[in-house]
């Protein structure tokens, strides 16, 4: 009997999943149920719409965090389900020992008092240069604490903060049906005018790296889809030309145009294998399809003004771009022969349009005295305002869940990479420290 | 208030049954099992690791500086795997140019690539001493204010450039004298946030060398 109500409870829940406002994928098992069954799981604690999670430190099981490892993994993972809009994390303090069932019941029924829906318990094996870490996820609104699911990540001691990333995007997954975004990077440009390189932090900022030290101008870095190499605008040979580098491997840097004129505003097919760049080798800045391997080059746009900032749709089949052929410069759409040319913003100006990886969504920037980011159908309809300052609000970036969307800001005086989400929600800062920082691409999910 | 209680419970269960759907989709990674049951493969997250280019001494070619011996490979290096033929006629390196006094910056409206009328005046003169020293290589740098984006910017400029040059082409300069070159927003001359300082960045600027 008591089996029946749980399956009766589970199916009204996956039925309502697609109603709630922040989850964009429909549960994958959402099946039609009747209405009017008891809830049998009595959620109460919290008004608010977030589910409440305990994360208390991990559980050391073998070697010696000396380090701090499992209080700093606790928080990290913290910090990300935070971040992701969709959690609160519920306050507790203390380990629970390893090896020990009355331990753990005891704390989680603690927490469920608090208000904790759901209970993240990590372990932790510290092994010389490598960490392995072993999530349990709970559901403390069961009586039984009953475990929903568990998974092992490893990696090297210097990637610790990665496991607990590898542990809240897991933990995203099992609730929403999509991974989080927690195990990614961000390329963005620092550097005062005349001295920019590229550089590399985590999502939420740490671990930043120069990318580039060569000495130029190197401009707005671009994610490949295999979240593997970035492509580039760089002046390291003396004129804007187009590069592509491998951050991770010890790889020489690959040139992809280095035509007269200027070669930029690179844009990666989805399958990884063209570019739609900005070329201006025939007179006039004009938007070719670059394809890699071959360095066959064919040209979309044939117009005598600016087009530039083209950007592929996620399906491939489109590209947005910028034109100023009818006055200020907006917001245009084409398919991948050129053709079908149409302007979808119209009445400012509006420039780096962005294409949300599910489709649905051009992010843009408009100028209007100030810059701010502004999003668009891509039919052109319903244009709508997503920052009002304060300072410039621009150069925006999808995060690869195309919830969430980083973009550089003045805010604070010098130039800083943010965080919202796409409902405007407050913005996060994201890189501390010197230097002007521009120009972010947030990566696909690493490997 | 019941209504409301209500409603947050059930948004909360409904996380909960995304969570099974969740499990069930997975069963290689994940498990619904009441209890832990024996650990499978861990998942191993291997790279990305330290960005190489922080690493010092010899390092990919990236991080060489400009004018450092190329590496196979690396920009410019013939026969590179893969590269495409995208290096066309050979372009003068611009540090090789510097400016003389003869040639005077011109100007521009913001969002223009128009000569003003004012400014022709200017290039006359420009395209005279360019005809009187033809013996020199001419470098025009399109410059823009920071207004607006990097990128739009960096076209912006590559229009000012080549309107200056094709301006002095008509004043009987020839082209094949002339180079030009975007920089955009990127370098400006002015650094304050005003009219004033923004209406000396939009500006097409002169360099020249012997050839």
């Amino acid at each position: 009997m008591k089996r029946k109500r749980v399956a009766l409870a589970i199916a009204v829940l996956a039925l309502g999943a697609v109603a709630l406002p922040w989850s964009r994928t429909p549960a994958p098992r959402a099946q039609p149920v009747r209405q009017g069954v008891d809830v049998y799981i009595n959620i109460t604690g919290g008004g608010s719409k977030k589910l409440n999670i305990a994360i208390p430190e991990f559980t050391v099981t073998a070697g010696t965090d000396s380090g701090g490892v499992a209080k700093l993994l606790a928080s990290v993972a913290g910090a990300d389900l935070t971040f992701s809009g969709l959690f609160s994390v519920v306050a507790g303090t203390g380990s629970i020992p390893p090896n020990n069932p009355e331990a753990l019941r005891q704390s989680w029924s603690e927490f469920a008092t608090a208000g904790a829906h759901a209970g993240l318990h990590g372990l932790l094996a510290l092994r010389g240069e490598r960490l392995e870490t072993e999530m349990r996820l709970y559901d403390l609104t069961s009586p039984d604490h009953r475990l929903i699911a568990t998974r092992k990540f490893e990696t090297s001691a210097a990637q610790g903060r990665r496991l607990a990333h590898k542990v809240a995007d897991e933990v995203v997954l099992q609730f929403t049906g999509e991974a989080g975004i927690a195990d990614t990077k961000l390329a963005y440009v620092q550097g005062p005018a005349g001295a920019k390189e590229i550089w590399m932090a985590d999502y939420d900022g740490a671990n930043p790296a120069a990318v580039t030290r060569n000495g130029s101008i190197n401009l707005m870095p671009v994610w490949s889809p295999d979240a593997r190499s970035l492509a580039l605008t760089s002046f390291m040979q003396g004129y804007p030309d187009l590069y592509r580098l491998f951050p991770f491997e010890r790889r020489p840097v690959q040139t992809l145009a280095a035509f007269v004129g200027i070669n930029s505003s690179p844009s990666w097919s989805p399958d990884g294998r063209h570019l739609a760049v900005t070329l201006s080798k025939d007179g006039n800045p004009e938007i070719y399809l670059l394809t890699i391997a071959t360095g066959t080059l064919r040209r979309l746009t044939r117009h005598a003004g600016i087009d530039t900032e083209p950007v592929w749709s996620p399906t491939g089949q489109q590209i947005a771009f910028v034109s100023d052929r009818n006055g200020s410069p907006h917001i245009f759409m084409m398919d991948t022969e050129g053709a079908g040319v149409k302007e979808i913003t119209s009445g400012g100006f509006h420039t780096q349009p962005r294409w949300s990886p599910k489709g649905d969504t051009i992010v843009y920037t408009q100028r209007q005295g100030t810059h701010d980011l502004w999003a668009v159908n891509p039919d052109g309809s319903n244009p709508r305002r997503l920052t009002a300052g304060p300072g410039n609000n621009q150069g925006a970036t999808w995060a690869p869940n195309a919830r969430h969307l980083a973009f550089q800001s003045s805010r604070l005086g010098g130039w800083r990479i943010f965080a919202m989400t796409l409902d405007g929600s407050e913005p996060t800062q994201i890189t501390l420290g010197p230097g002007e920082h521009t120009s972010p691409s947030w990566s696909p999910r690493l490997p | 208030m019941v209504t409301r209680g209500l409603h947050v419970t059930v948004m909360s269960l409904l996380i909960f049954g995304v969570a099974l759907a969740g499990c069930a989709k997975r069963p290689a990674t994940t498990q619904a099992a009441p209890a832990p049951t024996p650990p499978g493969p861990a998942a191993r997250v291997e790279p990305p690791g330290a960005p190489p280019a922080v690493t010092p001494g010899p390092g990919p070619a990236a991080l060489a500086a400009p004018g450092a011996p190329a590496a196979p490979g690396a920009p410019g290096a013939p026969g590179a795997p893969g590269r495409p033929p995208a290096a066309a006629a050979a372009r003068p390196l611009p540090r090789e140019f510097a400016a003389v006094p003869d040639l005077k910056d011109i100007f521009f409206d913001f969002d223009k690539y128009d000569i003003r009328p004012g400014d022709a005046k200017i290039l006359d003169a420009n395209a005279t001493w360019l005809k009187a020293n033809a013996n020199h290589l001419v470098l025009i740098e399109g410059h823009c204010d920071e207004r607006g984006t990097n990128e739009y910017n960096l076209a912006l400029g590559e229009r000012r450039a080549k309107s200056t040059m094709n301006y002095l082409v008509s004043q009987g300069v020839q082209a094949n004298r002339i180079t030009i070159i975007s920089y955009g927003e990127e370098r400006p001359q002015c650094a304050e946030k005003n009219e004033g300082c923004w209406s000396k960045n939009r500006r097409a600027h002169f360099l020249v060398k012997p050839r």
